[in-house]
């Protein structure tokens, strides 16, 4: 799935895999394209300024952590991080149920025999 | 390869391009850019051909990572709102000096004093006028995009309105220290004096640099999404 079809979910989709625990950058990438089973494409880069975003708007705190030679900011979710991704599982179940039963619609009640 | 002759590492070439297209309070683009260089670099080491050449391991993570153009937009309107927000946070905490000086200039009043002094008196409440407006635009400012911008989209022109109220609030100072400066030394009265020569530098140092930077990354063209997130 190409990386337009993902970014109006990027955000609910960064905050689910954050949801376990704290994780950087690049785990985070690698997280949604390992739940997704490799159909989500995103362009690993652009995650970073939304990481950035989703902090300066309360929803993550980050912190630099060591490893290595190397230092990683990771992310995790904050309280109110924690709600919004609530309130997008329920806004993507509403959707997709609305959806589906326009694609695949039942009986329509009334016009059985 | 570089200039002197050895050979550029791709990585920081990447970086380096990034670097310079971005702009942006210093510490927020120094803090994306090194998050970008981890996560390239992180990207790179994941490469499963990378032992066998690294300038194709690195041309194969630049595509996966996206390149520096495609980075560009997402991370422009990042350092954008930050600037907008680090010209509101000067505008606020500075501001209200100009309220303090008309107050001064208001107590220090006296109606022998002379047309300056009474001119300079004058001049500090319109400041502080200028400045209550300038306060409650940078506190809005800072509100639309920090906890409220979960619920609001961020509007398209905020940070040019921030950039512009930045560049009022520090002319505001400017004019009220050169006037009170001069009524103070008519009037002999230290203290105003003291507080115009602060004002001076916070407005030349805070305010009117953060609101020049605030200027520039308001104009700049990012390709995208018309909102800033």
């Amino acid at each position: 799935m190409k990386a337009d079809a993902v970014r109006g979910h990027l955000d609910g989709l960064l905050l689910a895999v954050l949801e376990p625990g704290p994780l950087h950058g690049y785990a985070i990438i690698a997280a949604v394209q390992q739940r997704s089973g490799g159909v989500l494409e995103l362009r690993t880069g652009t995650i970073y300024p939304a990481l950035n975003r989703l902090e300066r708007t309360g929803l993550l705190s980050s912190s630099w952590q060591s490893s290595g030679e190397r230092r990683r900011r990771c992310y995790e979710l904050t309280d109110a991080g924690r709600r919004t991704l609530a309130g997008e599982r329920t806004a993507w179940r509403e959707f997709t149920a609305a959806i589906g039963s326009v694609l695949n619609p039942g009986p329509a009640p009334g016009l059985t025999a | 390869m570089s200039a002197d002759g050895r050979e550029t590492d791709p990585v920081d070439a990447y970086v380096a391009e990034l670097t310079a297209a971005l702009h942006g309070p210093p510490r927020a683009k120094a803090r994306l850019v090194e998050e970008i260089r981890g996560g390239l670099a992180d990207t790179v080491e994941a490469r499963p051909d990378r032992g066998l050449s690294l300038d194709h391991a690195v041309r194969e993570a630049v595509r996966e990572f996206g390149t520096v153009a495609e980075l560009v937009p997402g991370c422009q309107r990042e350092l954008t709102v930050a600037q907008a927000r680090h010209t509101a946070k000067a505008v606020a905490l500075t501001a209200p000096f100009l309220i303090a000086c008309r107050y001064l200039a208001g107590t220090s009043g006296d109606d022998s004093a002379g047309l300056v002094p009474r001119t300079a008196q004058l001049l500090a409440v319109h400041a502080a006028g200028v400045a209550i407006v300038a306060t409650l635009l940078a506190a809005a400012a800072l509100a639309a995009t920090g906890t409220l911008a979960r619920r609001l989209p961020t509007v398209h022109r905020l940070p040019l309105v921030v950039a512009w109220t930045g560049t009022t609030a520090g002319i505001a100072m400017a004019v009220t220290s050169l006037a009170l400066a001069t009524a103070a030394a008519l009037a002999t009265n230290w203290p105003l004096l003291a507080c115009a020569g602060v004002l001076a530098a916070v407005s030349h140092a805070a305010v009117a640099g953060a609101a020049r930077a605030c200027r520039r990354c308001a104009r700049l063209p990012v390709p995208g999404t018309p909102g800033l997130g």
